[in-house]
């Protein structure tokens, strides 16, 4: 089904929780391990606007639902962000914007070479690159998906597993409307389906990987995606991307978690 | 390259708030009937078209930000993430109050159905695409925030200019209520990107130097490239054209000098690129 992009904008909200008792977290505090999970997609979520940039290098932002999409997720992202700092904040973990801004500098050079990297090789194959791309969201956002589902199950802390429900579903939004970008594009082009194979099996990492120390991806993966629960959820993953068109066979969540040295 | 501090007071603008009150859809607000009841001339309604575009052209100028290292200062990224959003549903607004002039029916959001963006400019400013503007970007370091900021007050002050000459053209009640109600969302952004560029400009004369540099080169207005060219003179010769046309650039040099760092002749580049698109021959 197409995904419909003016119903999407009409109905695009921050997220919110003023409704939810967060103060619940000063009785009954989240252990330091979910914390550090947290924070890593807490930084995930601001580093949206970043992400975005690397798709704005490429030709994916000159069409019109293209950068009506981008737009909301921009937002809708952020305020994930900011849902997580919140909780984070319930526990005197301090997300802010000096702290965000010290990590990004961090990146350095790796940082500074995407946007140009991204362009160039966007140029290379034209439009061919937004099947990349699109693709490349899928994937992310539903790992992200069921990173928030595990987070829920495992904690068991009702705010928390109501504050996640939330974002998650906004999520699933977002998988929408990349899947149907992607099969699409995908459908489209043997080229697509070939660079975008090559790009996802070569390149992908869990989201987030980027932007944090090797030992949070570790962490993370370990803390959400360990034992044959996480493995069931990996592989569901897997078979979204597997089923779109020209992915078949693909196993990269499976793959990245086997790299990592996640315990199945 | 050393990143040096922005060694000023924050300035009071909270984005926080700005981001957590964010504007979306203005069409509640927007008395569309009573502009259908008194249609906008053909004039008119071709520069709000082409305001609609204008405004809602944020993606392109976004990415010339962010491949810079303004990406990383995130608190202007998080006004920027909101601003985008805004100005979204400010060209949606416009849109509406085009399609209720010429009476259409208006579509309930999103994307540009006036005239056809021009997807052969990768660039928002001619020939200054994001791959020159991210290898400028390893020398020009932090200062380089403040030319943004400067660029986006200058855009929003030029864009305002626009309005008000619709306005004054019109002479419609209901039609100026509509675009009052815009204004009102776009003034929050020059609030932030005046007390941003009037901070960094003021306390680095790099900042400064550069911002000079980037509004003097800078293809005015922003987003002017996804219009069609016919498009694009005839909004020049609308907003900046005639005796009217030239007080209003008088007024917008006058904004330009204001900021910190920014001399007469930044100034006058400026005007006297928005004098040459208004004077371009019809074609």
């Amino acid at each position: 089904m197409a995904f419909d992009i003016d119903r999407y904008t009409a109905t695009s909200v921050s997220v919110h929780w003023d409704d939810l008792d967060l103060e619940s977290f000063r009785d009954s505090p989240l252990p330091a391990e979910s914390l550090r999970t947290l924070r890593y997609m807490a930084d995930v979520e601001y580093h949206t606007v970043c992400y975005t940039r690397d798709l704005l290098t490429t030709p994916s932002h000159r069409e019109a639902d293209v950068s009506a999409f981008m737009t909301m997720w921009n937002r809708e992202e952020f305020w994930h962000g900011e849902a997580l700092a919140a909780v984070l904040a319930m526990h005197d973990v301090t997300v802010d914007y000096d702290a965000l801004k010290a990590s990004r500098l961090k990146l350095g050079w790796r940082d500074r070479l995407d946007p140009i990297k991204q362009s160039v090789l966007g140029s290379l194959v034209g439009s061919d690159f937004v099947a990349v791309h699109m693709s490349w969201g899928a994937a992310n956002e539903w790992s992200a998906i069921t990173a928030y589902q595990r987070m829920a199950d495992l904690e068991e802390h009702p705010v928390l597993a109501e504050l996640l429900r939330r974002i998650a579903k906004q999520e699933a939004r977002h998988v929408a409307f990349y899947t149907s970008q992607a099969r699409e594009r995908l459908a489209a082009s043997a080229k697509a389906r070939k660079v975008t194979r090559f790009a996802l099996s070569r390149f992908w990492a869990p989201v987030g990987s980027s932007i944090s120390s090797d030992d949070d991806v570790r962490h993370v993966m370990t803390h959400l995606m360990s034992g044959p629960e996480g493995r069931r959820a990996a592989r569901k993953v897997d078979d979204s991307i597997s089923g779109m068109p020209g992915l078949d066979g693909l196993t990269i969540v499976q793959d990245a978690l086997d790299r990592i040295g996640v315990p199945g | 390259m050393t990143v040096s501090a922005a060694h000023h007071e924050p300035p009071a603008f909270d984005v926080r708030e700005f981001a957590r009150t964010a504007q979306g859809s203005l069409r509640d607000d927007l008395d569309l009937p009573a502009i259908a009841a008194e249609p906008p001339s053909h004039e008119v309604a071709r520069t709000l078209a082409a305001l609609a575009v204008l405004e809602g052209a944020t993606m392109a100028h976004l990415r010339n930000v962010l491949v810079t290292s303004t990406h990383k200062d995130a608190r202007v990224t998080a006004f920027l993430v909101t601003w985008a959003f805004e100005k979204f549903w400010i060209a949606d607004a416009l849109r509406a109050i085009v399609a209720a002039g010429t009476g259409e029916e208006p579509g309930s959001a999103g994307r540009p159905d006036a005239a056809p963006a021009q997807t052969g400019r990768v660039a928002a400013s001619a020939g200054r695409g994001p791959v020159r503007r991210a290898l400028a970007g390893f020398t020009q370091g932090w200062a380089v925030v403040g030319v943004h900021m400067a660029v986006g007050f200058v855009d929003d002050r030029m864009l305002r200019a626009a309005h008000l000459r619709v306005v004054d053209v019109a002479g419609s009640p209901p039609l100026a209520a509509a675009v009052d109600r815009i204004l009102r969302v776009k003034a929050r952004h020059a609030e932030f990107f005046e007390g941003e560029a009037r901070a960094r400009l003021g306390t680095s004369a790099r900042a400064a130097r550069l911002a000079r540099r980037e509004l003097r080169r800078t293809s005015w207005p922003l987003g002017g490239s996804a219009l069609e060219p016919a498009e694009l003179d005839a909004f020049g010769r609308f907003a900046f054209g005639g005796d009217a046309g030239r007080a209003a650039l008088g007024v917008l040099e006058h904004e330009v000098r204001g900021l910190p760092g920014l001399d007469a002749r930044t100034a006058a580049s400026v005007t006297a690129s928005l004098a040459a698109l208004a004077a371009r021959p019809v074609a």
